[in-house]
């Protein structure tokens, strides 16, 4: 699965995109290619590369060759379409030898960068000097482009009466006859220059994608030092110490809101979480969803420590995907994914989230099916984390809980703002299977409505 | 040679038309002919797509945008490849349009070319930049339809305005409704202090207050304004609108007393008709300009697309005394 599908999903890997700066077109599309990876070994090699990078950033940010560099990447055009056609031996115009032109020297500029920047052996470039000599004929060292009279004997003095009729400004008959012997010319000449060019199209597409997969690597490389990310290891677990949600943590460091890094540890089979509202439960699974994204598709990880398994694919149920206009409810929308969970864990290994199945239905049978769903889930080769507020659920499952609210808060000034700060989002392993029952205190401290609170409390 | 030395003060100029068929292309001809003329440095691009050899309207033949030597010009990939100058390019922008991307190219031997360019203000700031920076000691933008835009102050330094018979075949028509447009382009401008606090407003409705501070007032669109009545004048009676003015807000103030400032950006934001602005401006009211466009000329093009053709020297002269301006007649300085 490619990035592109990646974030669609409900875990918030859109935002981590988003906030990579790619330099150019070709640099986003090779992001959004980017393949969900289970390759060890291809991980590690990427994760090295990126170390290198990000080494590469913290030496030379404001100096020479990172900033020419990066100006290379900025004049990057995506030109996929007139490799494909040179490819194919269709005949260039001048705005497309043009572009070649300019890839070329772009390619030669960004070599000299790279090779400052100590980094020549990791990102090769290949050579394209012959395809800027074709294009310059008269040696002029620059990337412009016309179709210079040295490419054909005819030009020049075909040229020279031109200019001659037209600034005397007579004789439109023979100027016209003229434009269109040129134009003729010209026409041979985007030919023969097309066939020139045919061989060199396999390198000047590896130089476009090397040079995109540059603009891709220093992206990862700025995003891990501005999101402090770490590299992650592979192993046997999967384990997050001071896992972060890099979207809330910006978001929360941006409003002078307290940010709550969690450690968390992930094993096969069915871990529930439990925790009052609030309490960052959906928050936690997005994170995970997220992190693991990132980790899959070479990039570092938001945590202070990460070793991660290397799962298939994840497999998410989180929010809500009511969709009146498709006649889904939440329950149906909710149902359809959460089936499509169990068949697909039938022969996949999932990092499966899963947040409050089945709470838009009655709790009778909502339990059931939670109850059936750690069953089937408890089995498979997966590793599945569930949150519920339902209690009592059986089986001989992982049980987590949101440790939530700190000690005895009935004497503390709390209000919808300050909440936060006393909120305990770190996990415990708890055995009890019992859930927190706070939501009407909760209520009471959003300033809920007293009369709905006082029957609330009278009809428990 | 009428006006060119006056254009040579400034670094960039639009070229704008009433209507279509004013002779906005006949006018940049004559005003390339004679800078070429004088040696100097330009760079020619377009507002949306424009310079087609056939209108796309009438059907009538248009002249093409001759470009000199040296001469630097935007346009798109398609039109680029349609030209008749041999130029040298220069720059292909990354940006599509749906004629290609915009190039940048340098004439080498004169000849016609078909211009086409941004579709919107920001980029064409841009290009108008980018033009500047390789050496172009004047920028021209060639107008595109009517629209009016591209002449803000905030995007071209000075602007000719073109009209003609293309804007009615009747006389008295014509120069009304040149001269309502003419009288918005030459709104007298605020005061510097005012311009600078007004400067950083963004958007909505503002009122100025006594020391010159504009308080938001909350109006969020043009449409909201019924309810708020005298309440829009409870900082003082200078308002300041950032986005457009319509006949709307100005039906909406006129009733609310005397002595209100309306203050727009530039004429480019005012779509207004001279029936509501003569009301507003009766009852003691007047609108002024943040920053006011240079009008270096007005142009007439005496023949309208349907053939109709204008007594040139009678409509010369009727304009020039209703704007108290010199008119030209593009068909007769080209010549």
């Amino acid at each position: 699965m490619k990035i592109k599908e990646l974030i669609k999903g409900d875990a918030g890997f859109q935002y981590v995109v988003d906030s990579m700066e790619l330099m150019s077109a070709a640099g986003r599309r090779k992001l959004l290619d980017t393949e969900w990876s289970t390759d060890t070994a291809w991980l590690d090699a990427e994760w090295d590369r990126l170390e290198k990078a990000i080494a590469a950033v913290h030496e030379y940010k404001y100096k020479k060759p990172y900033i020419d560099l990066r100006h290379c990447l900025m004049q990057l055009h995506d030109l996929r379409g007139t490799l494909a056609s040179l490819a194919n031996h269709t005949p260039l115009n001048e705005v497309e030898l043009f572009e070649l032109k300019s890839l070329a020297q772009l390619c030669r500029n960004a070599t000299g960068a790279i090779e400052g920047l100590g980094m020549g052996d990791l990102l090769p470039l290949p050579d394209l000097d012959r395809v800027f000599e074709i294009l310059d004929p008269d040696h002029t060292g620059i990337a412009n482009f016309y179709i210079y009279d040295s490419y054909d004997p005819r030009l020049g003095p075909l040229r020279r009466e031109l200019s001659a009729l037209q600034i005397a400004g007579d004789n439109p008959e023979r100027i016209a006859a003229l434009l269109a012997e040129q134009s003729e010319i010209q026409s041979e000449v985007c030919l023969r220059l097309s066939d020139e060019l045919v061989r060199w199209a396999p390198t000047l597409s590896e130089a476009l994608e090397q040079m995109a997969y540059c603009d891709l690597l220093f992206a990862k490389a700025e995003l891990s030092i501005a999101w402090n990310l770490t590299r992650p290891a592979v192993g046997k677990k999967t384990a997050f110490s001071g896992l972060v949600n890099p979207r809330l943590k910006q978001r929360n460091e941006a409003t002078g809101l307290r940010y709550q890094p969690v450690d968390i540890s992930i094993e096969h089979g069915v871990t529930l979480i439990t925790g009052a509202n609030m309490a960052g439960k959906t928050v936690l699974l997005k994170s995970i969803g997220s992190a693991q994204c990132m980790v899959q598709c070479g990039m570092y990880a938001p945590a202070e420590k990460a070793e991660t398994m290397l799962f298939d694919s994840v497999a998410t149920s989180i929010g809500d995907d009511q969709d009146e206009m498709n006649g889904l409810s939440s329950y149906a929308a909710e149902i359809i994914k959460i089936s499509d969970i169990v068949r697909r864990s039938r022969t996949e290994h999932l990092l499966v989230l899963i947040d409050e199945p089945a709470r838009t239905t009655n709790p009778t049978e909502g339990k059931a099916i939670v109850q059936a769903l750690i069953g089937i889930m408890q089995k498979a080769a997966s590793a599945t984390l569930i949150t519920t507020h339902y209690g009592q659920l059986g089986g001989d499952c992982r049980r987590l809980r949101v440790k939530g609210f700190v000690e005895d808060m009935s004497d503390l000034p709390l209000n919808p703002r300050n909440i936060n700060l006393f909120i305990d989002y770190s996990l415990t392993e708890d055995a009890s299977g019992e859930v927190p029952h706070e939501a009407l205190r909760i209520a009471s401290i959003l300033g809920c409505d007293e009369e709905l609170l006082k029957k609330a409390k009278e009809s428990l | 040679m009428p006006f060119v030395q006056e254009i040579l003060k400034h670094r960039s100029l639009s070229i704008v038309g009433l209507e279509k068929n004013t002779g906005k292309t006949v006018c940049l001809n004559y005003i390339l002919r004679r800078l070429d003329e004088l040696g100097v440095p330009v760079g020619v691009t377009s507002i949306g797509v424009d310079g087609e050899q056939v209108d796309s309207v009438f059907a009538t033949a248009k002249p093409e945008v001759t470009l000199y030597e040296g001469t630097r010009f935007i346009t798109s990939e398609q039109h680029y490849l349609k030209r008749q100058a041999v130029s040298v390019l220069e720059h292909v922008d990354s940006r599509r349009t749906a004629l290609g991307p915009l190039v940048t190219a340098r004439v080498l031997v004169r000849g016609k070319v078909l211009l086409s360019g941004a579709a919107t203000t920001g980029v064409l700031r841009g290009q108008i930049a980018q033009l500047g920076n390789a050496g172009c000691r004047l920028a021209i933008v060639d107008g595109a339809l009517s629209r009016l835009s591209l002449a803000s102050p905030t995007v071209t330094d000075c602007m000719v305005l073109a009209t003609g018979a293309a804007v009615s075949a009747n006389l008295k028509q014509l120069v009304a409704k040149t001269r309502f447009l003419h009288s918005l382009i030459c709104l007298d401008e605020v005061s510097p202090t005012l311009r600078e606090a007004l400067g950083q407003v963004e958007q909505g409705l503002w009122g100025v207050d006594d020391e010159g501070v504009p308080h938001d007032l909350g109006i969020a669109s043009v449409f909201l304004i019924g309810s708020a009545g005298g309440d829009l004048l409870r900082y003082g009676h200078t308002l300041f609108a950032s986005g457009a003015v319509s006949d709307r807000l100005l039906k909406a103030l006129t009733p609310l007393g005397k002595d209100i400032t309306l203050v727009a950006r530039d004429f480019t934001k005012l779509f207004i008709t001279p029936e509501v602005y003569n009301d507003f401006t009766r009852k003691g009211n007047r609108l002024m300009m943040l920053q006011r466009s240079k009008l270096i000329a007005v142009t007439l093009n005496p023949t309208s697309p349907q053939g109709f053709l204008l007594d040139s020297r009678n409509a010369c002269d009727a304009l020039s005394d209703a704007l108290q301006t010199p008119v030209y007649d593009v068909m007769k300085i080209e010549q």
